[in-house]
């Protein structure tokens, strides 16, 4: 416990009335790289304050190399502590040289001036220090407001969203450049919104909830989609792509059944219409697909029922009979254009199951183009209706929840039979 | 600051002190009687036991004026820029946190009580400024911090209801209303060597916010900021306040209330030389007093041997001016 850089100990904290942060308690050790995400107003910002003594905790205690915040003068704790905020209000006309070194100020003495040009080349962003500081685009003044707070040469750097202004090359190279400063020795606490970077960039990560600590630990441990959906309200996808691992999100269903789609595909041509139906709050199955394929890949991360053939294999009894079932479950069934071969001609047997049973069936207008087999011929007949767009298979959806109220799986056999 | 920046700032520091000892020398020499410029190393060289009239009017009359003229406009000046930073707002100016209305209350009480001469004037417009303070103070002191916005609300708000009560001793005051009204319009005329001794007060007063340049610059980026890159807010806060109550309560109980170079003078200088307070303070000082010298000149010899109200003067010169580099920084 001695060994703990910060220490917040069963702090709570309110803004006159209005309790911001209850019984928060976690540590930091010296060299920690922590990434603290949460929904807003979850008390983030709130909690950098506390920990800079900017703020004092309304119970409990925050203790910084083992001494409580309250009991530092406001210089010493600018060399053990050093803030990036959020919003950098300044509207005099100081050059970024002026601006940085004010960072300087809590060490008194120290050769500014060179420290600030230093620390601007290190940012990468020498040729601005001339420049006014009020003239800079927002992503410049988050670079320089960092320089500022590097010219403290505190053991502790916290920072309140810095990427938030931030296009994708400054994002990743301020990123970059926290882990390398973290290498030598810094240690770093850094609230984000983004939670893949989240995932990517740090060691360890805490998740505020409501003025509470959710989660604390390593990332791919606390970022787990039932947390995130806890604590963000959201749905939320792990992917692994590329060599990582990624969260993708989609709204929470609103409480009413919206209605079950099968989806026939395979290759890589579901996958978008499988999470365009999830994200639109469907309940959705597919099948046959085999397993590795990049459907079945992307079926498995979000959670879908399917029927699942080994890699490679044409599709079996065992198969094909749990893809009726989940047929029979649907509400309306979709064939992609997929290719047919002889492997997987039964998913058009199938697709030609639904249609007897009396669901509506779509396939995809370029379907007969990767036919193999010829058997798509046998739904030309059959009433199937061809779509050349996703958008007309959600507007039959919505149009056979508007015809059938409430419950769309009652409808009768006559829609899909002409 | 880089080499440049610090060239600049001396050569602007040079620049000001030479127009600041050109104003000076002209403020010394012209009047309703004119003084050779030659002539006043003679005078200044004769010491003030002279008899010769030349030497008389500059030592009894005109030196003691342009002091207080040049030591006044320097007050208030410096008092504008400590309190235009500290409230981040361009429009304040030292009279807005009710300390001058103060002072002017105090200097009416004593005319209206048949004490309008030293100390007693003085005294008592101190003892009103301070008061004043004191009020707002408590105002907008609130867990241990200062708000500055109360501050600034509760400055104007103690202004309006202190100004009130002078109306009230106006019209209650008979003959004495005359006096009150010169009084308040601020001059320097019929001013001697014992308003310069009260004056003197804001030398070393002024020497207190130097040391504080490097907090005052980063207090530009606000208070939590500051809080943040280390410097004690509130401490500061208090200091300064204090510092610029007395310069603004000192200037008021020797001249009354003179308006304007208080609030364009740091802005313009602000505009020439930037924000940084280690070249803006000694700048500003230097520049309202020059510019209170040429105003106070221009007062007692426009219309001649009437006077202008210096005041009126102040804010002939300075509105032009200020218009002027507002729109050349436009551009």
């Amino acid at each position: 416990m001695g060994a703990a850089l910060i220490s917040v100990r069963e702090v709570g904290f309110s803004y006159e009335v209005r309790p911001v942060l209850r019984r928060v308690s976690f540590e930091v050790a010296r060299g920690d790289f922590v990434g603290v995400v949460g929904p807003n107003g979850s008390g983030k910002s709130t909690l950098l304050d506390l920990i800079d003594g900017v703020l004092r905790p309304g119970s409990g205690e925050v203790l910084v190399a083992g001494r409580r915040t309250d009991a530092y003068r406001r210089r010493e704790m600018a060399r053990e502590v050093a803030l990036v905020p959020q919003h950098f209000a300044l509207d005099f006309d100081l050059t970024v040289r002026d601006v940085v070194e004010m960072g300087a100020y809590c060490r008194p003495g120290a050769a500014a001036a060179d420290d600030a040009e230093r620390t601007l080349a290190r940012l990468g962003v020498s040729d601005l220090s001339e420049r006014r500081f009020s003239q800079l685009s927002g992503g410049e003044k988050q670079l320089v407001v960092l320089a500022q707070a590097l010219m403290q040469r505190a053991q502790v750097l916290l920072l309140d969203e810095p990427a938030s202004a931030l296009d994708v090359s400054h994002q990743l190279r301020l990123f970059d450049l926290l882990r390398e400063l973290n290498g030598e020795g810094l240690t770093v606490l850094c609230v984000l919104h983004d939670l893949n970077l989240a995932l990517h960039y740090f060691q360890k990560l805490l998740i505020f909830s409501e003025g509470e600590v959710a989660a604390y630990g390593l990332p791919e441990e606390v970022l787990r989609p039932e947390v995130v959906e806890a604590v963000y309200g959201v749905r939320a996808f792990l992917h692994k792509h590329a060599g990582r691992t990624y969260l993708t999100f989609s709204p929470r269903p609103r409480g009413r059944r919206l209605g079950r789609v099968h989806v026939i595909c395979g290759g890589g041509t579901g996958s978008g219409l499988l999470r365009e139906l999830v994200d639109a709050g469907y309940d959705v199955s597919a099948g046959v697909l085999n397993a590795l394929d990049s459907d079945e890949d992307t079926g498995r991360e979000l959670g879908l029922p399917m029927a699942v053939e080994a890699p490679f294999s044409p599709v079996g009894d065992e198969a094909h009979a749990e893809n009726l079932a989940l047929i029979e479950a649907a509400d309306l069934v979709v064939v992609t254009a997929v290719p047919v071969s002889h492997g997987n001609e039964r998913n058009i047997t199938a697709a030609l199951y639904a249609v007897a049973a009396g669901k509506p069936v779509f396939a995809a207008a370029g379907l007969p183009d990767v036919d193999f087999t010829g058997v798509t011929r046998t739904l030309e007949g059959a009433g199937i209706r061809l779509y050349a767009d996703t958008g007309e298979v959600r507007a039959a959806l919505d149009e056979l929840r508007a015809t059938s109220g409430a419950s769309p799986a009652d409808v009768g056999d006559a829609d899909g039979l002409a | 600051m880089t080499g440049g920046a610090r060239g600049a700032g001396r050569l602007g520091l040079g620049l000001t002190l030479v127009v600041f000892v050109a104003c000076l020398a002209i403020s010394l020499a012209f009047g309703p009687a004119s003084l050779p410029l030659d002539k006043l190393l003679e005078y200044i060289g004769a010491g003030p036991g002279t008899s010769e009239p030349g030497g008389v009017i500059f030592w009894q009359i005109r030196l003691p004026r342009v002091l207080l003229a040049f030591i006044v406009g320097a007050a208030l000046a410096v008092a504008g820029v400590i309190l235009q930073d500290l409230f981040l707002n361009p429009l304040t100016d030292p009279y807005v946190t009710g300390v001058s209305s103060g002072a002017a209350l105090g200097a009416t009480v004593g005319i209206v009580l048949g004490l309008a001469m030293l100390p007693w004037v003085t005294a008592l417009a101190l003892a009103g400024g301070f008061a004043t303070l004191a009020v707002v103070w408590v105002a907008a002191r609130r867990r241990g911090r200062i708000d500055i916005y109360v501050l600034l609300l509760a400055g104007v708000t103690i202004s309006y209801l202190v100004t009130a009560v002078i109306s009230v001793l106006m019209i209650r005051a008979g003959e004495d209303m005359s006096a009150i009204v010169y009084w308040l319009l601020g001059s320097f005329s019929g001013r001697g060597w014992e308003e310069v001794q009260v004056a003197l007060l804001v030398l070393p007063i002024m020497v207190v916010p130097l040391f504080f340049t490097n907090e005052m610059d980063i207090m530009l980026q606000g208070e939590k900021r500051a809080l943040e890159l280390g410097v004690e807010v509130e401490r500061a806060k208090r200091v300064l306040l204090i510092v610029a109550a007395a310069l603004t309560a000192i200037a008021v109980s020797v001249s009354g209330v003179i308006g304007f170079v208080g609030l364009v003078v740091p802005h313009v200088v602000r505009l020439l030389v930037g924000p940084s307070h280690r070249r803006l303070l000694p700048i500003a000082l230097l520049g309202g007093a020059a510019l209170m010298g040429i105003a106070d000149l221009l007062s007692r010899t426009l219309v001649a041997p009437a006077e202008v109200p210096v005041g009126v003067v102040t804010t002939f010169v300075g509105a032009p001016l200020f218009i002027y580099l507002l729109r050349r920084r436009r551009s």
